[in-house]
């Protein structure tokens, strides 16, 4: 499958490995409205191409991504009016959870990760990074309000370090080693220069399983951040029991008997 | 206002809200509970007071109810018993609506009804001298609220077991501070007070309406499913829009200045 020419995002393909890369380095991967525009049509290029069973997004430079490209909204003649509409109607598509791609994503942090660049560390499924890797989250230093990407990830990880990075803002950041062993990520890669062999690595290891698994797995533990515990359960029953008779369900108990690799269905395109 | 067993206090930027009972642990008795209340609200309405912090005067941080009043005068805590049964408690920041930023600095041990004011707060730090623990069940009560806001905030297993274990048990500051239930412990403890200030003045350096607003998104992110939560945070975000302090922060920094932010005050009610 050929992938679209995009101007601030790289795209490409291998093995079974979609790659996402942000590619503005010279402005610390910061998302201009084209950029933001660009990641809603790649997400869906890699969830279409069937031979993508697993995507990573990284970032080039020093910076895997440092939120809105605050010069361009200062002197656009826009600003952050252009996204009033789509703001207020939580009408977001520039993450994969934004897009529902129910591939597994893994988002290696590959340097600075600022203000809205949470929302891919909120988002993805997997987080690794770097050893030099650094959080922090300046919005309400430079009078921004932060919601929606410490929201998300307070879902999943104690609550009181995502407040103490909303309130400390730029005056503090958070290492990788720290956000290790709060669960924020749960791999630090050292040196850095090896991150993206090792995405490779642990994207190749996830593409050993089930695609049709791993998608109703997906769909059942996102939903459950939507649900109290008994809903959630009960949502995710029907999630499990959606497998029942596909043919992956076969394949997997016999290659496993046979001790040889399964032979999965590809994904069908959308689902 | 002049307290009993508070001391209520300013230090530059910075609202201190100090637990003053130390021969009774800082235990809360009617008078204490009736003067939280008021402490929240007098630091919350001051526009000189950007950040709150919470600490106890003595060995102590909190112990919850004071037990020895409670057994030799049940009448005095008539009130609060109503209170707690009708979830109406105004013991802490969140319960009184204070949408400042509230440190939780832990100076000793932090016991039972104590813990409120833990998983109450936005940030805590603790002495390495801190101790937690929950003797609820020990001498035959619940442990709910206190406990459930803690299992929303940190990894679960701890804070169950913390429940049933009792007083028969202790987490340490390390360990708390292993699971992410504080962010920074201060060592040697007599440091703490310091580091609270240096954090909380920090933290006043970032715009008072922004953070008001987002302690706003992400407390109610507590009460809603995700979608639900990052919709209604949406609306938090774009309430900013057209603020003073949206063009001043970003001004302030390219010019490397510190931003002149509009004053907020008892942004509460």
């Amino acid at each position: 499958m050929r992938y679209p020419e995009l101007e601030c995002l790289v795209l490409e393909r291998r093995g079974p490995v979609g790659w996402l890369i942000n590619n503005r380095p010279d402005q610390l991967n910061a998302m201009s409205a084209k950029m933001r525009d660009e990641f809603a049509v790649a997400w869906d290029v890699l969830d279409r191409d069937p031979e993508v069973r697993v995507i990573v997004h990284t970032g080039e430079g020093r910076a895997f991504q440092t939120g809105v490209d605050v010069t361009e909204i200062a002197t656009d003649g826009v600003g952050m009016e252009r996204y009033r509409q789509s703001v207020e109607d939580f009408d977001l598509h520039f993450t994969s959870w934004h897009q529902q791609v129910w591939k597994p994503v893994i988002t290696a942090v590959n340097g600075i990760c600022a203000g809205g660049g949470f929302h891919w560390v909120a988002d993805a499924d997997v987080v690794i990074a770097a050893c030099d890797a650094q959080f922090f989250d300046p919005h309400v230093s430079i009078g921004q309000v932060v919601a929606v990407e410490a929201i998300g990830l307070l879902r999943k990880m104690p609550v009181e370090a995502v407040m103490r990075m909303a309130f400390v803002g730029r005056h503090e950041r958070l290492p990788a080693a720290r956000a290790y062993e709060l669960g924020m990520i749960s791999q630090v890669v050292d040196p850095p220069d090896r991150l993206r062999d090792e995405a490779q690595a642990l994207a190749e290891t996830i593409a050993r399983n089930s695609p049709a698994a791993m998608a109703a797995t997906k769909r059942a533990l996102w939903g459950a951040l939507e649900l109290g515990l008994t809903d959630a359960c009960r949502a995710g029953a029907k999630e499990l029991v959606s497998m029942w008779g596909h043919p992956d369900q076969e394949e997997g108990p016999k290659a496993f008997a046979e001790k040889r690799e399964p032979r999965w269905q590809p994904l069908a395109p959308g689902s | 206002m002049g307290y009993e067993t508070l001391v209520v206090e300013r230090r530059g930027p910075v609202g201190w809200l100090i637990f003053d009972r130390p021969q009774a642990s800082n235990a809360m008795d009617a008078t204490m509970l009736r003067e939280l209340e008021a402490a929240w609200r007098e630091l919350d309405r001051d526009p000189a007071v950007r950040v709150i912090v919470n600490t106890g005067n003595g060995s102590a941080f909190q112990t919850g109810l004071d037990v020895g009043q409670l057994a030799r005068d049940k009448d005095a805590l008539r009130e609060q018993s109503r209170r707690t049964r009708d979830a109406t408690l105004r013991l802490t920041a969140w319960h009184n609506e204070v949408w400042k930023p509230v440190i939780a600095a832990v100076n000793g041990v932090c016991a039972g009804g104590g813990l409120h004011f833990v998983a109450d707060a936005d940030i805590v730090i603790a002495s390495s001298a801190a101790t937690f623990l929950d003797p609820h069940t020990s001498i035959g009560q619940v442990s709910a609220y206190e406990t459930i806001g803690l299992a929303r905030k940190s990894p679960m297993e701890a804070i169950t077991r913390m429940a049933l274990v009792g007083r028969h048990e202790r987490l340490d500051a390390r360990r708390a501070y292993q699971l992410g239930i504080l962010s920074q412990v201060v060592d040697p403890p007599e440091h703490l007070r310091d580091e609270a200030q240096a954090l909380a003045e920090k933290i006043a350096r970032n715009s008072p309406a922004a953070m008001a607003a987002t302690k706003r998104a992400l407390w109610r992110a507590l009460e809603l499913g995700l979608t639900d939560a990052c919709r209604a945070g949406a609306g938090d975000l774009v309430s900013m829009w057209g603020h003073p302090d949206q063009a001043e922060g970003p001004s302030a920094f390219a010019g490397r200045r510190d931003p002149a932010w509009q004053l907020a005050s008892g942004s509460g009610k």
